[in-house]
């Protein structure tokens, strides 16, 4: 199929503003009276805060405000269980809450007047273990609560010691993944304006998801929602990670701004925005397998125990996914699975890209190749033997019958381009030397979208001009992720106008359709489809227009190229002079489009039924070098296979694929937040350690299509699966080197030297 | 605190300015002369978003107070433009779908810009050890390199 | 909050004259990169002072002397300089490559081999070869100068022999000649932009296929970069042939072990430092081959 727009690698819209330094970010925006906010957090994890005494900080010379608690109309906040406090109040449960937020004329003067607040504490002991926060009678962290359990989500398929009994080989194993940071170079930043235009409030900022972030607000403030404005401006990257945090910190700049009737500006620096921010969950999993003589599945019995830390934040959904994914992509008649998020004293915990499925992967394909060393199998083989092809059943009851299951095609795919067999049988021989090779492969399904977790619909506003140029209101968010280009690509294609005709807004709450949240790789699925919508109802429009005032029949026209062609392909007349005469007749050239999606089902008791309307597939295979003798190891090459259904733009797709590969190549071997009795002791880059570019490999991106039917043009998701699927073909490629198999994330020196991490223990910062 | 006076030339513009001695240069670049271009991720020196050339060497302009650096040239992604025509490194990284967020861009182009002025023919190594100070989050850095590897050939084949 | 006035001497003769009479309250500043990286976290390393005073636009700091016997480096050389000086690269390629491993190209154009010195830290990369170098550094006060082997400046983690009053100005180092090999080894968790692990210099001449004048500096593996003396005098004379690999290892550990103690670190660095001399051995072994 040829397409003039999509399919194509157009240039991003907004790279202009980001190679000028023109682009604003939050902490760019400038205000006049701006006020400088900073935010005094507690000095435990877990305290009683018995006093808290501004006022010598109030007296300082250039300080206008200074909240607690107190100020705040209605201190606790979530989407899903509303226990997050927006400051402490009677307890800090986390080393990241706020006690004081100070508002003043400089930073200098914030910072001084900071140091300035006397608070008491009565320190008390808190837990920093989840498996301990389980016990029955252990100390409740909220103690509203029955119990520490924030979440138990079960899933039951066939017969589970059934299944065990029927297997010629059963193994057991634990694995487990650390605290993760999403670390977008950028920090998070809000100003709070007080009564612009309509609004009470105004909120600029780096805000990954303008319409949660407006209702926590309006929550917090106890305001109606159509008073509250939140204006997303360019985002230095999210990951998940800009969502309850900056929706906190939005409300803190907020109730000051009201306070001191000036805009008040709240930007983290990186230790700060370390210490405070919500992690990716870690999780402790383990699995116990069977399967027959010739390798194939019989039984899977899982248990996950995700660390919620202090609050709820997006745990219940996040181990939602966990739960329907965690048997990974093979057919298996007999699954017990059941994962758990529980609160502790530690970082709370929420989204980030993957959300749920990067540990479970790291477990399921690390125990997927021991499983076949177990049975003499190679991993390729076993893999074949198991996965899902066109109407498989999944662990939760699916059968996969509305799109192409690519399962087989990408895992061909990437193990012929990497040579992993070839490869694979050479390196398991003994090798000569300190630096061993090995390689190894991984491969995930991800239900695109939200599945289950909420009503899953967007919208989108096309406003043609009278001088055929175009507005495009969203109410999904660039990220830096593309998704402004697409949409315009999409519109474009439909349209017959080039990219650069359109002008996508930036999202605004004032104007922007709700649609939910830029998230689980939804935004080129479920609003790309919504894009669709609005420029087929305004083409259509046209059309009828066209037809009406000019003889022709409205099968005859096409759009293309800016101009409108009718019978006998002959050009009309250009799409801008069609635009000022429909004006002028009166036709409406704004179009809304809507898109819901297909319907899904859950059964919460059993763990069964439909949980995502489609799925993507991808595998990677990792080459490795392992330095044994001391422990380094050199990602020389990542093979990455991914069906997207269709590349709106290759290039794009690309880009996501490399960063993808980057991220979770830190996962598997760099990565880790260190944590001691809810103490963080790498607040910042030089001791959480990301990828550099001389830590790239090789990386060979193929990009897979089999269009799907409910994707706009076919396409479908991304930007999660490039990054859940590394570690583990890491790890796998570290026990085809080394014959070390390490279950525990990052793999780094001391695990491969020592065989266990290494940690300095005992103590605070 | 006392102030120090301080002149700099920045973007190819004389500046008199008089500094807190505690003043980074990131910070009289953004605060003072409102060149936001230049960005602030970690404080430390380790992420290279705050990017700038003094005196033709790429430095970490958080890690510098602007007392130190009186009488010295700096160039900031603001001043890559000269009279609305892109320098070749930004237009490439715009060819090459070298950014994603952005954040990291101005800081790259700098590194960037101050390899190629000091060395016309990197090869990927070095191209790679500019731009190692660098962090990027969203691209993976293989498009950032095939952006400027372009720009040295375009340079190399004129 | 930390505040501090700023000095900025116009030259070294002025700058001496000022911390003379107010030492104790100055912090000297050159490259910037550690000191700018404390006062941003509050370091307790810090303590109080008044005044921040910058040397890095002093002339003349930054000159490489060649002299008959030695090699003199000033103190404000960045380590950009150092890589790229081909008076470097000729004597002594081991600093040249320690250099190369420090932080980033932004880091490398700030950052002093004076600054890296006097910050003492244990994984410092340029302390180490200069340890392995018998280098000496040079220190100047109003009235006096004094020279002392790089090994006594160091006192401690993060602790410097330099006086309040003095001034780190050059640091020296005697030329080797053409038998001698060196080699620098360094582990660490990525590939860029990475403090040491560990870090090893090995510089020696071999005489009649035996190791002769060697020096094994470690870094980041006690609490002070230090030459590892018992594994010196166990490996000078040894045929470079005739090397018991297990026996190296477990002795640099267990000398390891003597100088710093056992600590939670202990089950990693000890095999490793023994591994990372065999490769520096095996690697100068290769040159002389």
């Amino acid at each position: 199929m040829e397409f003039n727009h999509v399919h194509k690698s157009k240039k991003r819209v907004d790279v202009y503003e980001k190679v000028t330094g023109r682009a604003k970010y939050g902490a760019d925006m400038r205000f006049p009276d701006m006020l400088y906010a900073q935010t005094l957090y507690t000095k435990y994890p877990y305290a009683e805060i018995k006093n808290i005494d501004l006022d010598k900080a109030k007296k300082q010379t250039d300080v206008e405000a200074i909240i607690t608690a107190e100020d705040v109309p209605n201190n606790k906040f979530g989407v899903i269980i509303e226990n997050q406090q927006v400051l402490a109040e009677d307890k800090s449960l986390f080393i990241g809450d706020g006690i004081a937020v100070v508002a003043a004329k400089t930073a200098k003067a914030a910072a001084r007047a900071l140091e300035l607040i006397d608070v008491e504490y009565k320190e008390l002991e808190g837990i920093y273990d989840p498996l301990k926060a389980r016990k029955e009678r252990s100390q409740l962290i909220h103690e509203e609560n029955e119990s520490n359990q924030v979440i138990h989500h079960p899933l039951r398929k066939g017969n589970i010691k059934q299944g065990f009994l029927e297997s010629d080989v059963i193994i057991k194993r634990e694995y487990d993944t650390p605290f993760i940071e999403q670390s977008y170079i950028e920090p998070e930043a809000v100003v709070a304006v007080p009564y612009q235009e309509n609004s009470t409030i105004t909120v600029y900022g780096s805000i990954q998801n303008p319409f949660a972030t407006q209702g926590a607000v309006a929550s917090v403030l106890k305001e109606k929602l159509n008073k509250i404005r939140i204006v997303q401006n360019h985002m230095g990257g999210s990951f998940g990670g800009k969502d309850e945090v900056v929706s906190s910190m939005a409300a803190r700049a907020a109730i000051l701004a009201l306070k001191t009737k000036k805009p008040v500006r709240l930007v983290n620096t990186r230790d700060q925005s370390i210490k405070e921010s919500y992690k990716r969950h870690p999780y402790k999993m383990k699995y116990k397998i069977g399967a027959t003589h010739d390798g194939q599945l019989k039984a899977m019995q899982i248990e996950a125990v995700a660390d919620s830390g202090a609050y709820a934040c997006q745990t219940p959904f996040v181990t939602w996914r966990s739960v329907v994914q965690a048997t990974g992509p093979y057919e298996v008649a007999n699954v017990k699975t059941d994962t758990y998020g529980f609160y502790t004293n530690n970082i709370y915990t929420g989204a980030m890209r993957g959300y749920g499925s990067p540990q479970v992967i790291f477990a399921q394909e690390s125990l997927m190749d021991e499983l076949a060393e177990e049975l003499d199998m190679d991993p390729v083989e076993l893999r074949l033997k198991n996965i899902y092809h066109n109407n498989s059943i999944t662990a939760s009851g699916q059968k996969l019958d509305s799109h192409q299951v690519s399962l087989e095609e990408v895992l061909i795919k990437a193990v012929e381009k990497s040579d992993f067999i070839e490869k694979y049988n050479r390196y398991k021989k003994e090798q000569t030397g300190d630096k061993k090779r090995g390689i190894g492969l991984s491969i995930s399904f991800r239900g695109c979208s939200l599945g289950a977790e909420a009503i899953d619909a967007a919208g989108i506003i096309l406003s043609l001009k009278k001088d055929g140029s175009v507005n495009l209101y969203s109410g999904l968010a660039e990220n830096g992720q593309g998704l402004k280009t697409v949409y315009c690509q999409i519109a474009g294609e439909i349209l017959g106008l080039d990219i650069d005709r359109i002008n996508f807004m930036e999202v605004d709450t004032l104007i922007s359709p709700d649609s939910g949240s830029t998230v689980a790789s939804r935004a080129t699925l479920i609003g790309g489809n919504a894009v669709k919508k609005a420029a087929n109802n305004l083409k259509n429009r046209i059309k009828k227009f066209i037809a009406e005032s000019y003889e022709q029949t409205e099968d005859d026209i096409v759009l293309k190229d800016g101009k409108i062609y009718g019978k006998k392909s002959i050009e009309i007349m250009s799409i801008a002079k069609m635009s000022s005469m429909a004006a002028m007749e009166g036709v409406c050239l704004t179009s809304y489009g809507w898109y819901v999606s297909p319907e899904i089902s859950w059964d919460e008791e059993i763990g069964q039924g439909n949980p995502y309307f489609t799925y993507v597939y991808g595998c990677q295979v990792a080459e490795v070098e392992v330095d044994i003798k001391t422990g380094e190891i050199n990602v020389l090459k990542m093979t990455a296979a991914h069906d997207v259904g269709r590349a709106i733009n290759p290039a794009n797709v690309k880009g996501q694929i490399y960063g993808g590969v980057m991220m979770g190549l830190g996962y598997g071997i760099m990565e880790e937040l260190k944590t001691n009795q809810g103490y963080i002791q790498n607040t910042n880059f030089d001791e959480y350690l990301i990828p550099t570019v001389k830590d790239m490999p090789d990386i060979d991106p193929i990009i897979v299509e089999n269009p799907d039917p409910d994707g706009p043009f076919g396409a479908k998701s991304i930007g999660e699966p490039t990054l859940e699927l590394g570690a583990a073909a890491i790890a796998n490629a570290v026990a085809n080197a080394a014959d070390k198999r390490i279950r525990s994330l990052p793999i780094n020196l001391e695990q491969i030297i020592v065989g266990r991490k290494l940690s300095k223990g005992g103590g605070q910062k | 605190m006392q102030k120090v006076k301080v002149s700099l030339t920045v973007n190819r513009k004389k500046y008199n300015l008089e500094v807190d001695p505690d003043e980074r240069l990131l910070d009289s670049l953004r605060d003072r002369l409102h060149l936001t271009g230049v960005k602030e991720g970690c404080s430390i020196g380790e992420c290279g978003a705050c990017t700038v050339i003094i005196d033709g060497k790429a430095v970490n302009s958080c890690m510098v107070y602007t007392f130190q650096i009186d009488g010295s040239h700096v160039l900031t992604v603001e001043g890559l433009e000269i009279d609305g025509r892109l320098d070749p490194l930004q237009l490439s990284f715009i060819e090459h779908q070298a950014v994603q967020c952005g954040f990291c861009t101005p800081g790259m182009l700098m590194s960037a810009k101050a390899l190629l002025n000091k060395n016309p023919n990197p090869d990927k190594e070095a191209i790679k050890t500019a731009i190692e100070g660098n962090l990027c989050r969203c691209t993976g850095y293989q498009q950032i390199i095939e952006a400027i590897e372009a720009v040295v050939k375009k340079d190399g084949s004129e | 909050m930390i505040e501090f006035e700023a000095l900025k001497p116009q030259n070294l003769k002025e700058a001496l004259a000022v911390l003379k009479e107010r030492g104790i309250d100055i912090k000297l500043l050159a490259g910037g990169t550690d000191l700018l990286v404390e006062i941003n976290n509050n370091s307790d390393r810090l303590g109080n002072f008044k005044y921040l005073m910058d040397i890095s636009s002093i002339k003349g700091l930054d000159e490489i002397e060649n002299e008959k016997k030695h090699l003199i480096i000033g103190a404000l050389c960045t380590h950009t300089q150092i890589i790229e000086s081909k008076l470097i690269e000729g004597n002594f390629p081991i600093l040249v490559r320690g250099a190369k491993t420090i932080g980033s190209t932004q880091i490398r154009n700030r950052g002093t081999i004076g600054g890296n010195i006097s910050n003492g830290s244990p994984a410092a990369d340029l302390i180490t070869p200069l340890l392995a170098l018998k280098s000496s550094v040079i220190l100047k006060s109003k009235n006096k100068k004094r020279e002392l082997p790089l090994q006594d400046f160091i006192t401690g983690p993060y602790k410097t022999d330099r006086k309040e009053d003095e001034i780190l100005t050059k640091i020296k180092i005697p030329k080797i000649n053409s038998d001698y090999q060196s080699s620098f080894q360094k582990v660490k968790r990525r590939q860029a932009v990475a403090i040491s692990r560990i870090n090893l210099a090995v510089v020696t001449d071999i005489k009649e296929k035996r190791f002769n004048d060697i020096r094994i500096a470690f870094g980041s593996a006690t609490p002070t970069a230090i030459r590892f003396l018992k594994m010196e005098k166990k490996l000078k004379q040894t045929q470079i042939n005739e090397l018991n690999f297990d026996s190296i290892v477990e002795q640099t550990g267990q000398e390891m072990v003597e100088i710093a103690g056992e600590r939670w670190s202990t089950p990693y660095k000890k095999p490793v430092v023994g591994n990372l001399l065999i490769r520096a051995l095996q690697e100068i072994i290769r040159e002389v081959q």
